[in-house]
């Protein structure tokens, strides 16, 4: 490893605070294969990720985890108990584990996370694997930052209809019903439909105990195929593409919303916001004189973007 | 942003009572703090590890069962010896008055007994704990 842990862990904690990582560590970044955990809360994702670190020292791999807990909007605080499940692997010299509270991030990463997976990637870790808060059915920001993602589910969650609207189920890669030691023997036993070569990947679903540990080497398997067939179909620069872009236009994003709010404290938006309230002028024609006051007049067509989305 | 204090909350030892330190635990995250909960019978190496890769503000250490200065002990001198610095670490649990005494004297600055409150600890703590 290129970093020792307490340069690391200063390192995160940096980029936590929203220091970016510099381009030199950048430039090392790329080698890391990108490992999503995504599903419902209580299903066994950390364990899961327990046994995962389990197979993959086996094989002699390097393990980043990055865990992500929900922040409470009431106290700002967070109670991170993922780590819990895998503590054992703590005093492991090739696995670091760190936990995140969002602090308010939607999407079921933290606003640092590209950035984190970055530097464990730049550290030389074989395997990134992010675990997402696994709250809402939107959480699909996940798979901007995975190479491969794992949805997992449990037998008791049912109703295939539910299952199949959710937002989660269009990004899985591969499907797991986690707790299949609490199924009756009919349902375990059913044949765990594996994946066939080709050019499109037909999503597999697996079952496995993380309890007994069950069906854990077949979803190390089952990921390594994944990996395999994005980079022979050339899937694998498409998804490094997409990462890449979705990183950069968040952060555009967010420049842009500061400097919006900056501007909007200045006297004449002040005239203007004041102008909806008193309903003299509707929210769209204010937005686009705003438009046009803070980003320059070259934006008025941006007026038929806003128009059409009304 | 100030980033919230952040605090690991660890039972060493082979006891497996967890009330308490999960009640300090949510306690702490009611009162704003990110709190690192790694649950019962963690070895002080797995506590010292798990602080550094967490690069928490301080260390709950919690026992109910003797064994409580053999274990703190060792984290005490893992810390050392990782020249790990600026981490407070503080102490719950069934601690005899003697005990205490040389818990403080090993650089553990408070032990709170079992009849103390959580408001207690997070006072302690927004106090003490140097902000990065
Ligand atoms: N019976 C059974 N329980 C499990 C299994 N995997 C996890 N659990 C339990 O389910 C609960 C939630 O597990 P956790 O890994 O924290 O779930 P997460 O919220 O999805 O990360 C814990 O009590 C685990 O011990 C499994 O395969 N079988
Ligand atoms: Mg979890």
């Amino acid at each position: 490893m290129s970093m020792t842990r307490r340069e690391l862990t200063k390192l995160v904690t940096r980029l936590e605070a929203g220091v970016p990582l510099s381009p030199e560590l950048y430039a090392r970044t790329g080698n890391a294969r990108i490992l999503g955990i995504t599903g419902p809360p209580g299903v066994g994702k950390s364990s899961l990720i327990d046994r995962l670190i389990d197979e993959l020292r086996r094989q002699g791999k390097t393990v980043g985890v990055i865990v992500i807990d929900p922040t409470s909007p009431i106290s700002g605080g967070a109670l991170l108990g993922d780590r819990l499940r895998m503590q054992r692997h703590s005093d492991d010299d090739g696995v670091f584990i760190r936990s995140l509270a969002t602090r308010h991030h939607h999407g079921g990463l933290t606003d640092a996370t590209p950035q984190i997976i970055h530097a464990l990637d730049a550290a030389g870790f074989d395997i990134v694997i992010v675990e997402t808060v696994g709250t809402g059915q939107d959480e699909v920001e996940v798979a901007e930052v995975a190479d491969t993602v794992v949805v997992v589910l449990m037998p008791e969650l049912g109703d295939e209809i539910q299952r199949a609207k959710s937002g989660l189920m269009e990004i899985a890669d591969v499907l797991v019903i986690n707790k299949s030691d609490l199924m009756n023997a009919g349902a375990a036993r059913q044949e765990t439909r594996r994946p066939k070569q080709g050019q499109r990947w037909e999503r597999p679903t697996l079952r496995t105990s993380a309890k007994t540990g069950d069906g854990i080497t077949t979803l190390c398997h089952v990921a390594d195929a994944h990996h395999a067939h994005l980079a022979a179909s050339g899937q694998l620069a498409g998804r490094r593409e997409r990462a890449a872009r979705a990183e950069v236009i968040r952060l555009l994003q967010s420049r842009m919303t500061a400097s919006i709010l900056c501007a909007l404290g200045a006297s004449r938006p002040q005239t203007i916001l004041s102008a909806v309230a008193k309903r003299k002028l509707d929210p769209y024609d204010a937005a686009q004189k705003l438009w046009v006051e803070i980003l320059g007049s070259k934006n008025r067509s941006h007026k038929y973007v806003a128009t059409n989305s009304r | 942003m100030k980033r919230p204090i952040k605090v690991l909350i660890a039972k060493a030892g082979l006891d497996g009572h967890e009330r308490g330190a999960l009640v300090v635990a949510m306690g702490l995250r009611d009162a704003g703090m990110e709190v690192v909960y790694t649950g019962i019978r963690n070895t002080p190496e797995q506590i010292v590890q798990a602080a550094i890769q967490e690069d928490v503000n301080a260390i709950g250490l919690s026992s109910l069962s003797g064994g409580h200065m053999a274990q703190f002990t060792r984290v005490m001198e893992l810390l050392k010896k990782e020249k790990i610095k600026g981490v407070l670490v503080f102490a719950g649990g069934i601690i005899p008055d003697a005990d205490v005494k040389k818990l403080k004297k090993l650089g553990i600055r408070e032990i709170f007994g079992p009849g103390s409150s959580i408001a207690s600890i997070a006072e302690f703590l927004k106090k003490n704990v140097r902000s990065k």
